[in-house]
């Protein structure tokens, strides 16, 4: 008996190590937001945050009307877009992430005193928070209109009572936030500060939006404010602005750089290889639209429907330099392969090996060549193959200087308040793209004071230098020409054996010259009807409702409060 | 002990010398650690030495089964153990040693595999022994037709006996028309008449008294007559009958109540158990409790399961408290029974075969769907063939007879998949041991081929369970498992591809080189020459428990089992160049997804320990047996994983870190960490058997909540009357038992996240210019929004049940009708987007569940003939209470008033027939036309139809998604030696979603399904047929408005599958063969796994392919035999 006792015990202590389980554990690889904001490394760590990508994203190319692909249409471009689209719920959510923590970061801003970090720092990073909420809020309301605004941190219940803000007054606080931002943001970063927001950012995002909004006198006030500045130079060459190999430009106002190593891209190597040739192994499934290559004006600045010096039959001649920039032109070299869709060139030679190839980038070879005949050219070069793996990282440049300048023109154009000014910035940048000085007259210098002269000039320039770049969605939406771009099917070249005999006719490339309008528009209808291109896909736009996106259907759900924008 | 399955070539895991380290060499460890645990405590067939001076013939012989490992029966009293004897051998056979022993003193003795039966002759008159006997053979069973171990078989005049080996066979010297006794524990003792019969197959009936059998629960077991619980059980031969590799799809149909969904048919896949369907929104699995500590079912092999129970109600699994709330399976594995020594081998090799799949149109179909697809969408007049010619349709044989490499028919289903996959498993026991110690050590071996290339599922266990007897206060158990699987897999899956990739596009060109495919999408070149992925998992536990009674009621039990898992993953994707069909330098691109080989390696380490102490105190009185249990526990778990890689490799030969470029490296890491502790207790009152009572209590804390919140209290009573014992009952003849139950019990739920009441900063990098030069820098933020005083989630549950049995037990019925309510339910409801932060995890709402589960089962007997028959049925419902908000889950819904994980989606009205019906009707969009489903207008923003279909406003629940009256059944017979058992399983009721079935030309390029050709909108058709159309026209910009959920696409998906038969003949090998090759017994077997389904699934989709790029569903076929020795 003793001894099983002895036993009870021993067994008992054992028990009593044993059970000694703590129970308060914290994440081990994550910080916790109790002890959060107690340093200024902890601080500018959540500053960082706010630059993340995902609340820096840029219109998709295939919402627009410069962009085809194959016979797909976006949600946008299809007409279907919906409260449960994705890019809806995306857009929406991510912005508001953005807006909390900035909100968060605003709120911390007197703890991060008490730490002791420097009063200019602290000023720094409010300014940047009020930046970045700012610029999301400005965005929301150039895609939804009215708007839920939260500038503080809310609590559940708070947030089930709240409704959509009027844009304009959503708006005035923009302006502020901007304003109060420019204050205390630098002008610039030294080499060994890591470079996020500065003043011209915020004018220019500020310049942007107002324009988006119509508040003209305030977005040309806030672009003249960022030309000002004087550190911004327009890059010399249109072309290498956009290459991989061209970092951080001069003319780059807000810019996120991209990085291979970093494993942190533009695109997805798949969507790489859909804007390159099939016969440097891509897919040629995204490409300019053929509107977008006929909207180029002529080197006499007139449209390709006007000017004498446009020839169907030969149509990358005497165009705008933008046009063979951003468009591959035919019977060039691309990527080291000779480029020409012509379904009669059966092979082509690529300079790479110097062999003669079959040309797969031709309807005649294969029927999954580009379905318009067009490739993109512009920013791509040999880094877009980078060995097969199709990782590339050029510069995400948010804002540049020709965007301001002509937010400025066009500003002041619909102000009605055209002087010289307005001249000088749109003649600044077509002289850039043409590669001479302003002052030089071998470009078509714009010289027209009249108010719907400039309005169409400036539709045409905007078109012309911002391809594929985020922008043209905006624009067609707040030019409330969306309705009839995106009302136009999608065309390109006819089968093989048709194409063929058309080729043998001579109407190689263009059997007819298509109608361009004052907004840059391009009608093919002609040219359908008389048997020269093919109808690919039909697009569609309602203008009761789709220039507005519909707010996510599980808010309008969930909450009584809040109304779906019209027709939805 | 030379196994035979070293000669299988176990190490060929792959070709490409990944892992180095051979499979075989891992075995020949693990041998050698058995045979060396094992040869300590048994030295069989080996010879002995003895060096025993006057001491009692009972010591000696006890010295003998210690150093020979033969067990010893006396037979009858004659023997005097106490006689003093001394012997002295060296190196001599037992045999040799008993001679020398007995002869002098009249004493007999006779071996039988691992066991010697000692007795006294009995002498005739004039003193000689009896001649006239002879020898026969005999094999007891159990009513299900499994071997009866142990039994004790005498001869009753003479007391002559032996006890049935493990396969239920006995020998026996019997004198002509003497009657020979058969008893074991929990039967009618069986009295047979020896006639002329050399050979018998005696089949015990249980007696009434079957309901002393315990029952597995909760930290111990009770007697099945005093059960209170909702408990189903289902034993060994049951689950390893049903041939599956995994423990969890096992158990498929095999109980009521519990449902399993197969996750996939891969080899190597698992299922997922739910006990008495959904009870919480978060994580629904059952726990798991293998031999008293939490695990994995998946971390058993099927052959090492001595017995599993289900503590399906409230009552039963309250013992388990905070984590039991989605009911409890307790895993018992088996222990040796007895010291006798036995050995058991199977084999078994099986084939798989794809039964049913998804099949796509042939080529000239696709061009001309493709044609008509295209023109649909181009809403395109004068060209109805945009794609493909009408010449090239028309005269395609001849032109890709011609040039296969510009009109390709490639079939890229038989170009993958393989007409079979072989398996084959190696099953190894071993049991026996002595007075002091007995182990068994279970060893099984599996291998399963994939139906392609680079794909397979190794997997070897071990476990070895020892008890240890050291005096009459102390006992203790060692057990030990080990687990290795290895899973190989191409880098690219191909399924989704050989279902959906169209023959228009070459796999391989004229040749043999590498096609393009689609532009670069080959499956088939990624399968064969992409590379393989290959993770080895390797797990080993332990559990060590030691129990001491102090006084003869009360036991205390410590234990401690700690878990160490290490996993290792490497992916090696390898670049694949492809050509152009007429020139062989020239390289056009990469295979997609193969652009460059890159090197991914994984580590995991998952680390448990459960700590336990038990104290029990049992007493039975004439009052009634009185039984309390107190118990403390604490766990703990550790994961960390570790992750590295290298892109861009410019070798394809060398699949390590170093060899791939520095500047294209990447790596990661993380961990988290959970503990419990927990004290719980609980009483147990039985009066007379007669009426029952018993009452639970379990403290809980999780390291998931604040401090303050930590501990939840849950209690649960249950109690019981067995009517059949009462006076008045016992003259109904037809009625054996009646028992009605009830139980009323409180069972918790903390399974979110880790730390979910802290509102946790996630670190995610960023990338900056500083100055010109680019930097990767840390950034943080707070994704969640934290609710402080976050806690456990409670299910209370009420349960009647009633056991009925019939006809002298012959007839079983049990019957149980439960009602569950969850509370305070933990849920991540949706909270406004412009909060900013996701949807954080609360306590919220409540959900009422209402169930049954029913169970029937036969077993007889008519003469040589056995039978019986087992039939299980459950359903369950739940719908959600006020949950204080709404869940959105795509196409389904929580909400007030829903069944849980509702379908939600539009109401359709057909097909729109005309354009003038289009612009006429309420559209989801502008992009509608003829052809396309219609949707009904049910509202609008201000409660009435707006002319429009919107997600806002026409979306309803359209009926539940979750299975309905779940059944299964077993069937088994047999005659003589054969036995037959058909197993079959089946959901009554279920909405299935079917539009993935039916989506044409997927991505833009892909093949289109079989199932719909014929059967669409099409606008050659006439307006009669299209009146009849079954699915939308065919369209790729129409997908918006087609391919969401509306009831257009929810179908019944009932279906019953025969899901196994087995015949198996078993030969028992006669004692005088036996005796010279040491064979008992051998069993063969043949079994045929998921041979057929009845179901109303769309034309080649089985009721559980996952997807489209799901691992088919396979039919198997499996021979095996299996050698006692």
């Amino acid at each position: 008996m003793k001894r099983t006792n002895i036993y009870s015990i021993i067994l008992l202590i054992i028990v009593f190590f044993a059970s000694c389980q703590d129970l308060n554990l914290n994440p081990l690889y994550y910080g916790s937001s109790e002890n959060w904001y107690s340093s200024e490394e902890e601080l500018e760590m959540s500053v960082n945050g706010l630059y993340r990508s995902v609340f820096w994203s840029r219109a998709e190319d295939s919402w627009d009307d410069d962009f085809q692909s194959r016979a797909t249409v976006s949600s946008i471009t299809g007409g279907t877009i919906n409260g449960e689209s994705s890019e809806v719920k995306t857009l929406w959510a991510n912005s508001y992430k953005a807006i909390a923590r900035a909100n968060v970061l605003l709120k911390n801003t007197e703890k991060a005193r008490k730490l002791g970090i420097s009063e200019k720092k602290v000023k720094q990073y409010a300014a940047e928070a009020l930046f970045i909420r700012a610029a999301q809020y400005a965005n929301l309301v150039a895609y939804f209109g009215d708007i839920v605004y939260v500038d503080r941190d809310i609590t559940i219940d708070e947030a089930f009572s709240m409704s959509r803000t009027n844009k304009d007054t959503v708006m005035q606080k923009v302006y502020a936030d901007f304003d109060s931002a420019v204050v205390d943001l630098p002008i610039s970063y030294s080499e060994n500060e890591i470079g996020r927001a500065t003043k011209g950012a915020a004018y220019a995002l500020k310049a942007r939006y107002a324009l988006y909004n119509g508040d003209w006198s305030i977005a040309a006030d806030a672009a003249k404010s960022c030309m000002d500045l004087g550190i911004y130079t327009l890059h010399s060459n249109y072309a290498s602005l956009f290459l991989a190999s061209t970092k951080k430009s001069s003319e780059s106002i807000l810019v996120f750089p991209r990085s291979v190593e970093f494993n942190s891209l533009v695109y997805a190597p798949g969507t790489v290889q859909a804007f390159l040739p099939r016969n440097r192994g891509g897919f040629a499934s995204r490409y300019p639209s053929l509107e977008l290559f006929c909207s180029y004006l002529c080197t006499d600045g007139k449209p390709i429907d006007e000017s004498p010096l446009f020839d169907s039959k030969n149509p990358f001649k005497n165009r705008d330099p933008r046009c063979t920039a951003t468009i591959v032109e035919f019977n060039t070299m691309h990527l080291g392969v000779v480029y020409d869709p012509n379904p009669k060139t059966i092979t082509v030679t690529n300079y790479l090996t110097g062999k003669s190839i079959s040309n797969k980038d031709s309807k005649g070879v294969d029927q999954y060549a580009s379905y318009n005949g067009l490739l993109l050219k512009k920013g791509i070069d040999e880094a877009w193959v980078n060995s097969n793996t199709y990782k590339v990282d050029p510069d995400l440049i948010y804002i540049r200087l020709a965007d301001v300048l002509l937010i400025y023109a066009e500003a002041k154009i619909e102000n009605d308040d055209i002087d010289q000014s307005v001249l000088d910035a749109i003649n600044a940048v077509r002289a850039r793209a043409y590669g001479v000085s302003v002052t030089s007259s071998s470009y078509p210098k714009i010289t027209t004071t009249d108010q719907t002269e400039l309005r169409k000039i400036i539709r045409f320039e905007r078109r012309m230098e911002f391809a594929f770049e985020g922008l043209r969605y905006m624009d067609i939406i707040r030019w409330k020409i969306a309705d009839k771009v995106l009302n136009r099917p999608n065309y390109g070249l006819l089968d093989k054996t048709q194409l063929i005999s058309l080729v043998n006719n001579g109407y190689w490339f263009f059997g007819q010259i298509p109608e361009v309008d004052e907004d840059a528009a391009v009608d093919f209808s002609n040219l359908y009807n008389n048997g020269f291109i093919k109808l690919i896909v039909q697009r569609s736009f309602n203008a009761d409702r789709n220039y507005l996106w519909p707010i996510p259907s599980k808010e309008i759900l969930i909450n009584n409060n809040l109304i779906q924008n019209p027709n939805y | 002990m030379k196994i035979s399955f070293e000669k299988h070539k176990m190490n060929s895991i792959n070709s490409s010398g990944i892992y180095p380290v051979p499979f075989k060499m891992v075995i020949l460890f693990l041998m050698l650690f058995v045979t060396c645990f094992f040869s300590t405590i048994s030295a069989q067939n080996e010879k002995i030495t003895l060096k025993l001076k006057n001491k009692t013939l009972s010591e000696v012989i006890n010295e003998i089964e210690v150093k020979s490992g033969y067990s010893f029966l006396v037979r009858n009293n004659d023997v005097n153990l106490k006689e003093i004897v001394s012997i002295e051998v060296v190196n001599k056979s037992i045999e040799e040693i008993l001679t020398q022993l007995f002869k002098q003193r009249q004493i007999s003795f006779e071996i039988m595999g691992k066991s010697v039966s000692v007795f006294k002759p009995q002498k005739n008159q004039d003193g000689s022994p009896t001649r006239h006997t002879r020898k026969i053979t005999g094999y007891v069973t159990d009513s299900n037709g499994d071997p009866v171990i142990g039994a004790t078989v005498i001869e009753l005049s003479t007391k002559n006996g032996t006890i049935t080996d493990i396969g239920g066979a006995f020998v026996l010297e019997v004198s002509e028309k003497s009657i020979v006794q058969v008893s074991y524990i929990g039967y009618t003792p069986a009295e047979i008449k020896i006639g002329n019969q050399n050979n018998l197959t005696i089949r015990l009936k249980e007696s009434t008294k079957i309901l002393d059998e315990l029952v597995v629960i909760g930290y111990g077991t009770i007697k099945k007559k005093d059960l209170t619980g909702a408990v189903t059980t289902i034993s060994s031969e049951n689950i390893t009958n049903r041939k599956t590799t995994q423990l969890s799809t096992a158990l498929q149909g095999a109980m009521s109540g519990v449902m399993v969904t197969r996750n996939s048919n891969e080899p190597g896949s698992t299922g997922t158990i739910k006990v008495r369907g959904i009870t919480t929104i978060s994580n629904s699995d059952p726990l798991v409790i293998v031999d008293g500590v939490p695990a994995s079912i998946n971390d058993i092999n099927p052959n090492d399961v001595e017995n599993i129970s289900v503590l399906k109600d409230a009552a039963s699994a309250a013992i388990y408290g905070a984590r039991a709330a989605s009911g409890v399976i307790v895993v018992t594995t088996k222990r040796a029974e007895s010291d006798k020594l036995s050995i058991n081998y199977t084999f078994e090799q099986g084939i798989d075969m794809v039964s049913k799949d998804p099949q796509s149109v042939d080529v000239k179909r696709f061009m001309e769907m493709a044609n008509e697809l295209t023109w649909n969408d181009a809403g395109n007049g004068n060209d109805k063939y945009p794609l493909y010619s009408d010449y090239t349709i028309q005269n395609y044989n001849q032109l890709h007879a011609e040039n296969p490499d510009l009109y390709p028919d490639t079939d890229w289903r038989s170009l993958i998949l393989n007409k079979y996959a072989s398996k084959q498993s190696h099953i190894f026991g071993i049991s026996g041991g002595t007075k002091a110690v007995r182990t068994k050590v279970g060893i099984v071996y599996d291998k399963i081929g994939g139906l392609y290339q680079n794909k397979d599922y190794e997997r070897l266990t071990l476990r070895v369970n020892n008890d240890f007897v050291i005096n009459k206060f102390i006992s203790a158990a060692l057990d030990v498992n080990f687990k290795q699987s290895n899973n190989t897999n191409p880098i690219s899956d191909p399924m989704d591809r050989v279902r959906i990739a169209a023959p228009v596009y070459a796999a391989l060109w004229q040749d043999g080189r590498i096609g393009e495919g689609k532009s670069g999408d080959n499956a088939y070149a990624a399968l064969m020459y992409g590379g393989i992925s290959t993770n080895r998992y390797n797990q080993f536990g332990g559990k060590l428990s030691l129990s001491v009674t102090p006084l003869e009621n009360l036991k205390f039990t410590a234990i401690v089992s700690p878990t160490l898992n290490y996993e290792k993953g490497k992916s090696f994707t390898q670049k694949i160049n492809y050509t152009a069909a007429s020139d062989a330098t020239n390289i056009i691109g990469t295979i997609s997804g193969h652009s460059a080989t890159s090197l991914i390696e994984k580590r995991n380490d998952i680390n448990y320990i459960t700590t336990q102490f038990l104290g029990n105190y049992n007493k039975e009185t004439k009052a009634g047996n009185f039984n309390a249990m107190v118990g403390y526990e604490s766990y703990y778990y550790f994961n960390e994983s570790l992750s590295a890689s290298r892109d861009q490799y410019e070798l394809s030969s060398y699949p390590y870190l170093d060899n791939g470029p520095l500047e294209l490296r990447d790596n990661s890491g993380n961990a988290y960490e959970i503990a419990y502790q927990s004290v719980f207790g609980r009483l147990i009152y039985s009066y007379k058997s007669k009426y029952l009572f018993q009452a639970n209590l379990r403290y809980d804390a999780s390291s998931r909540f604040a401090p303050e919140y930590r501990w939840g209290a849950f209690p649960s009573f249950s109690t019981g009357w067995v009517i059949s014992e009462e006076n008045f009952m016992k003259d109904i003849p037809v009625l054996s038992y009646l028992k009605i139950r009830g139980s009323w019990g409180s069972l918790g739920n903390e399974r979110i996240g880790t730390y979910p009441y802290q509102s946790t900063i996630i670190f995610t990098s960023g990338i900056f210019y500083q100055g010109t030069t680019k930097v990767s820098k840390l950034t943080a933020a707070q994704q969640q929004f934290a609710i402080r005083d976050i806690t456990w989630e409670t299910t209370e549950t009420f349960d009647v049940g009633v056991d009925l049995n019939f006809f002298k037990n012959k007839l079983k019925l049990t019957a149980d009708y439960y009602q569950k309510t969850t509370k305070d339910m933990l849920l991540a409801i949706e909270i406004p987007d412009y909060i900013g932060y996701e949807n954080p995890d609360q306590n919220t709402g409540r959900m009422y569940t209402k169930g049954f589960d029913f169970e029937l089962g036969w077993n007889d007997k008519i003469g040589n003939w056995r039978y019986g028959a087992s039939f299980n049925l459950s359903d369950f419902r739940s719908i959600m209470g006020d949950l204080g908000g709404t869940e959105f889950l795509g196409n389904q819904i929580k909400k007030e008033g829903s069944e849980y994980n509702e379908w939600y989606g539009y109401v359709s009205n057909g097909l729109f027939q005309t354009s003038e019906e289009v612009s006429q009707s309420a559209k989801l969009n502008d992009n509608t036309k003829p052809g396309d489903i219609k949707y009904v207008d049910l509202s609008g923003p201000d409660g009435i139809p707006d002319g429009k279909i919107s997600p806002e406003y026409d979306r309803v629940l359209l009926g539940g998604s979750l299975p309905r009256f779940m059944y299964g059944g077993v069937i088994s017979g047999g005659y003589k030696e054969f036995d037959i058992s058909v197993t079959m399983q089946g959901i009554g009721k279920q909405l299935v979603n079917t539009y993935n079935m039916a989506v044409p030309y997927s991505q833009g390029w892909g093949n289109m399904p079989k199932n719909i050709d014929g059967k669409y909108w099409s606008v050659n058709n006439t307006a009669e047929q299209n009146l009849k159309a079954e699915y939308p026209r065919l369209t790729r910009t129409g997908v918006e408005n087609n391919y969401i959920l509306s009831d257009f696409w929810l179908k019944d998906g009932s279906y019953f599958r025969l899901k196994n038969i087995t015949l198996s003949y078993t030969y028992a090998v006669p004692a005088d063969i036996s005796k010279n090759i040491g064979i008992n017994r051998i069993k063969g077997y043949i079994s045929g796994t998921d041979l057929f389904s009845i179901d109303n699934y769309p034309t080649g989709w089985d009721p559980e392919l996952g997807g489209m790029s799901s691992y088919p569903v396979t039919s198997s076929v499996v021979a095996g035999i299996s050698i006692n020795l």
